[in-house]
């Protein structure tokens, strides 16, 4: 397996994680704390542009313009490992890195911008970063510390019915540096293994999109949710109770329209969902509202995971 | 005889001009696609639309620009499942966003652009991509209790003791503002605005 860092990572902050699910950044925080690893946030790091690169409103050279000096940032620290919350994140920066190395025209064509106006400071060298050695999603660093997690766990969670949903840009994008599968995605599955939970593994749509498709969700709606439905009836087709992810779209897409969606299609959607960050500090014992942030959840955690139990010593 | 330019033909000037993008991370795989069909096979789109990737790469290979006028590019999701299992190593999900950013360098599709034009203002104002208040009213109608949650969202982050804020210095917000004025992006959005401003 490759090199996984755990130390000298700039925890990247996410627009979506900030204002929709703030409990992903501060349980991952709880749960890098208990590993061991060592991380810093930095007030100078901005949005990836992900959300508008998406939506096709930044083209790719105003996308790695702006990637080039969070790059720069991260390296002036001394933090070269840019370990992502959001998988859109994750997937712009890492095609940053590739484009800005590879292509010469490109960085070139940057690298003059920054010189004419006086914005010399943020250059980007050749091999600067390196898309696979410095860009890392959370689930990554999170496996890295696999074999550490059993033992800090706490409350037992296996009663549950529990699936996995691996977002496309971590899984589909990069195909080459995700780790555990991408035709069938099992990061997830294996970090709830670790907490001593069984997923119910494969299940029909497992690898496809949450149905969010950026642009779909608000111009196209019909389009979106009818996708979005497609996942949420093979997930209650096998009653599954916790629904755990690894990006703020999905959880957006399944959390906040999971009402939306059942009563699109007649039929009531009870599930829960967690980001794999969530899903671990809760089995570690992290407080529902100082660190799970369950406030800002649409569906209410506590409909399914009503009290905890302290796992067998 | 068709009057569309066939693989054969050479040179290739539309596949060549997307192969040359600088978003293009797939070398010539857009030349090698044998028309399998996996894309759309896997495609969540042509699941639930007349959206076909298939069909884009064939109508790229045979030169058909009008597709860049064609509605039914936008209903890519960007979920890369066409990319991560094509098996001679295309990504139509790329050439699309290309094909998308060669309409737009055309004036086409501001339409499409006008409403996500809220990504390109909170990154003046704030250097985050927020979801554009445009759409804030169908959130608040479709999402019970999104809007009473929005309202409370600093003491949320309080009590998970967040830190630093949410809003970056503004040297941060001033420096960010200056790369997408020296990148033309400022100038672009400008443009957009004001041309689907005047056919209001």
């Amino acid at each position: 397996m490759k090199l996984i860092p755990d130390k000298d990572i700039l925890l990247f902050r996410s627009c979506l994680v900030s204002v929709e699910y703030p409990g992903v950044e501060s349980s991952t925080k709880f749960v890098f704390d208990k590993l061991g690893i060592d991380y810093a946030i930095s007030e100078k790091q901005t949005c990836c542009t992900g959300l508008g690169h998406y939506s096709d409103v930044f083209n790719q050279i105003d996308t790695s313009a702006i990637g080039a000096r969070n790059f720069k940032i991260a390296k002036d620290i001394g933090r070269p490992n840019l370990v992502m919350m959001c998988a859109t994140c994750y997937a712009i920066n890492k095609k940053s890195v590739k484009l800005l190395n590879k292509k010469d025209d490109l960085r070139n064509h940057i690298n003059q911008l920054f010189e004419e106006n006086g914005l010399e400071h943020l250059k980007y060298e050749k091999d600067d970063l390196l898309p696979s050695e410095n860009i890392f999603h959370v689930v990554d660093i999170l496996y890295g510390k696999i074999s550490e997690i059993p033992k800090h766990i706490k409350y037992d969670l296996s009663e549950y019915k529990i699936a996995s949903h691996h977002g496309c840009h971590y899984c589909k994008v990069h195909y080459e540096d995700t780790i555990a599968g991408f035709r069938d995605p099992n990061i997830i599955d294996e970090l709830i293994g670790a907490c001593g939970c069984k997923t119910i593994g494969w299940y029909d749509h497992k690898r496809a999109t949450c149905g969010t498709g950026f642009r779909q969700r608000y111009s196209n709606p019909d389009l979106s949710f009818t996708a979005t439905a497609d996942k949420m009836n093979a997930l209650d087709d096998e009653e599954v109770e916790i629904v755990v992810h690894l990006c703020p779209n999905c959880h957006i897409q399944f959390d906040r329209y999971q009402p939306l969606i059942s009563k699109r299609e007649g039929r009531e959607f009870e599930a829960i969902h967690l980001n794999i960050a969530q899903f671990i500090a809760i089995a570690m014992g992290g407080d529902f509202d100082k660190v799970i942030g369950v406030k800002a959840h649409t569906t209410p955690i506590d409909s399914v995971i009503k009290e905890l139990k302290e796992v067998e010593q | 005889m068709t009057s569309k330019q066939n693989i054969d033909d050479s040179p290739i000037d539309f596949a060549e001009k997307i192969i040359a993008d600088v978003k293009n991370s797939k070398e010539e795989g857009v030349l090698k696609c044998v028309q399998c069909g996996m894309c759309t096979s896997t495609c969540p789109a042509a699941r639930h639309s007349d959206y076909n990737p298939r069909d884009i790469i064939e109508r790229v290979l045979e030169g058909d620009i009008s597709i860049l006028e064609d509605d039914l590019i936008w209903n890519c999701f960007y979920c890369y499942t066409c990319h991560s299992v094509c098996p001679v190593g295309n990504s139509v999900c790329e050439v699309n966003q290309i094909l998308k950013q060669i309409a737009i360098s055309n004036e086409i599709g501001y339409d499409k652009l006008y409403e996500y034009m809220g990504f390109a203002d909170s990154y003046f104002t704030a250097a985050i991509g927020a979801i554009p208040e445009i759409f804030f009213e169908d959130i608040k109608n479709d999402v019970p209790g999104w809007w009473e949650f929005r309202n409370n969202l600093a003491d949320i982050r309080d009590e998970l003791e967040l830190d630093p804020p949410l809003m970056p210095p503004k040297e941060v917000i001033d420096e960010v503002s200056k790369i997408l004025t020296i990148t033309g992006f400022k100038d672009k959005i400008e443009k957009i605005r004001a041309s689907e401003e005047a056919k209001q």
